[in-house]
């Protein structure tokens, strides 16, 4: 049994999940649930793969980890921004029921 | 009332008239006004020193004698009527000494009379001693606070004609038709309003708000004038902020029993704004527009919660905050915009408050971290595509956009988003510069990748991932593990993982029994 190419074959196959979930635009925490809860990939693993993943590949990370927080004030503003709007439709439609009297 | 000589100038009972009427109960701190003293005690350049705040009183710099004379000239043109307004102030002031000075009256019509003369013909000499004239030459006197100096000092030809000058040369700078010309810089115009608040907007007089704002280089009238446009305008102002409130009022109503409508499909909330609501521009962050309808009108030069955020006043602050102002561009000094522009902060101050001005302080600041200004009334959508795998598809995990479950990006690039503005520049190497047109385009994959094309999956990413999608692509995955990673991030070091892992207490071989 070659442990350490089985090893490496886990790590490699953890990355690759890894790599799925960014696709997704998983967290870091988002990735380890999904992994444990799909793959029975030990969190502990799966973090550890994670963190040397942005070590050896910081730039991409910083930016993803900008983009996310970005996303997150943008998908919050868009969602106040239906809000709104369906507020908006709601009072439009009952002033248009309104007037129609 | 002052007991002034009918022999006067019918000119002056006009203006006084006027200045009655402009404040009704000003007349009677005219007695306020100190003058116990004669032409001879008074050292004129004791006013001139007094009088040199540059802040207040800017107008008058150099005042050319030559220049005066022209002025004259230009005035009796003009048939005087600046002559009036800007004589209002001193011979109000004027008189105050009647009673003292037996002769001002007389002095008063010769005033006048002399103006007049003066204007025609250049005889400001008449009876006027030459050092005024020097003195008016080289002192920095502004506006009408020296002219009301001077004619508090009861007065003579001299003074009088100085005045004019002033006036002249006041008038020269600004647009002739103003009593003493001064600046209200916010600072000037807070103390006002603290004074009037002090009072009361009811009680509060010119006077008074004189002593509380303890300005030498403010006239009462100028106190007035600024009294009678802040009570109008304030008037003006809460009579909208009724008006709004009413309509607030009346919409929470509707929303709440118009509850059941807001379950629509998210599709349809975009055909909203056809309704007959003024759409929204696409600039503005929405939070603002929520917060902006809680919220009372502002009355124009009262502080406000948000003050820290943009100065309301005077608007010109405005202009060098807002470059971009989509609606109405930077509100000259006319009035009614001047006054209105204290309203306008907050940057959804949207046709929908009924508000004819605005002028939309778009304070980038209000949100802290995105590079995109404008929201997007798109879904969540934003592609993933290193544009140099688009083309292929080789692999079965292929992730969908979750708004377009198509196959190619590019259409979907196109759609009718507004402009989500994606600073390309986010990526120091942008992958394909001819994609970065599309604004939806927002590539993920790191410059160092980005050539290399290792993968030719397509890449998207998906907003809202859900949870089977997430499983299905797991899955596929720990079933294929042959196939090439989707992002192609340089793997770790081995030998570190596996230290760190040792060093958790984690033994690495796939996990038996998983």
């Amino acid at each position: 049994m070659g442990d350490s190419s089985s090893s490496a074959s886990y790590i490699r196959m953890v990355h690759h999940l890894i790599e799925k979930c960014i696709c997704f635009n998983l967290s870091k925490e988002e990735c380890i649930e999904a992994l444990e809860k799909h793959a029975n990939i030990n969190p502990v693993v799966t973090s550890t793969v994670w963190k040397e993943l942005e070590k050896e590949n910081k730039e991409f990370f910083e930016t993803y980890n900008k983009d996310r927080v970005e996303r997150n004030i943008e998908a919050e503003t868009m969602q106040r921004i239906q809000k709104m709007l369906s507020d908006a439709a709601a009072t439009a439609v009952q002033l248009a029921g309104e007037l129609a009297w | 009332m002052l007991a002034v000589s009918p022999a006067m100038c019918p000119d002056v009972a006009e203006d006084r008239a006027r200045v009655v009427a402009g404040d009704a109960v000003g007349m009677e701190v005219v007695g306020d006004m100190e003058f116990d003293f004669s032409v001879d005690d008074i050292d004129f350049g004791d006013f001139f020193l007094r009088l040199e705040d540059g802040d207040v009183l800017p107008d008058l710099e150099a005042v050319d004698p030559a220049e005066i004379f022209t002025d004259f000239e230009a005035i009796a043109t003009s048939g005087g009527e600046e002559f009036q307004e800007d004589q209002e102030v001193p011979t109000v002031e004027l008189l105050a000494p009647v009673e003292d000075v037996g002769v001002v009256d007389v002095v008063v019509g010769e005033e006048h009379r002399e103006f007049v003369a003066e204007a025609a013909g250049e005889e400001e000499k008449v009876g006027c001693n030459q050092d005024d004239e020097a003195e008016e030459a080289n002192a920095d006197v502004g506006g009408d606070a020296a002219v009301v100096a001077e004619a508090k000092s009861s007065s003579t030809t001299s003074s009088s004609q100085e005045a004019e000058s002033r006036h002249k040369s006041s008038s020269k700078s600004s647009q002739g038709k103003k009593k003493a010309k001064v600046d209200w810089t916010p600072e000037l115009h807070r103390r006002f309003v603290q004074a009037v608040e002090q009072l009361g907007i009811d009680k509060a007089v010119p006077s008074r708000i004189l002593e509380i704002m303890g300005i030498d280089s403010l006239t009462r009238h100028n106190i007035a004038s600024h009294l009678q446009k802040y009570r109008s305008h304030r008037k003006h102002m809460l009579a909208r902020e009724a008006e709004t409130a009413s309509w607030t009022q009346r919409r929470q109503i509707y929303a709440a029993g118009g509850g059941a409508v807001a379950k629509r499909p998210e599709s349809n909330v975009w055909a909203v704004p056809t309704i007959g609501f003024p759409p929204p521009p696409p600039l503005p962050p929405p939070p603002s527009p929520m917060q902006h309808f809680a919220r009372p009108l502002h009355v124009w030069g009262h502080p406000t919660v948000d003050s820290p955020r943009v100065p309301m006043w005077p608007p010109r602050h405005l202009v060098p905050r807002c470059p971009a102002l989509p609606l109405v561009p930077p509100p000259p000094p006319s009035d009614p915009a001047f006054w209105h522009h204290p309203y306008m902060r907050g940057q959804a101050h949207m046709p929908t408050q009924g508000t004819p001005c605005m002028a939309m302080p778009m304070p980038a600041a209000r949100f802290p971290a995105p590079p995109v200004p404008g929201v997007v009334p798109c879904p969540m959508y934003r592609p993933l595509t290193p544009p140099a795998l688009v083309s292929k598809n080789q692999q079965d995990a292929q992730l969908q956009l979750q708004a377009q479950p198509g196959q190619a990006h590019m259409p979907t690039q196109g759609t009718p988003c507004m402009a989500m503005p994606m600073p390309a520049a986010r990526f120091p190497a942008p992958p394909v510069p001819g994609v970065v047109p599309c604004p939806m385009y927002r590539p993920l994959t790191p410059p160092a990748l980005v050539s290399k094309n290792q993968q030719d999956a397509q890449l998207q990413l998906q907003a809202q991932p859900s949870s089977e999608s997430i499983d299905a692509a797991i899955g596929d995955v720990l079933t294929k593990p042959w196939l090439p990673l989707p992002l192609g991030l340089k793997p770790p070091s081995l030998d570190s993982v596996m230290g760190e892992l040792q060093r958790q207490g984690v033994a690495n071989v796939p996990p038996a029994g998983g």
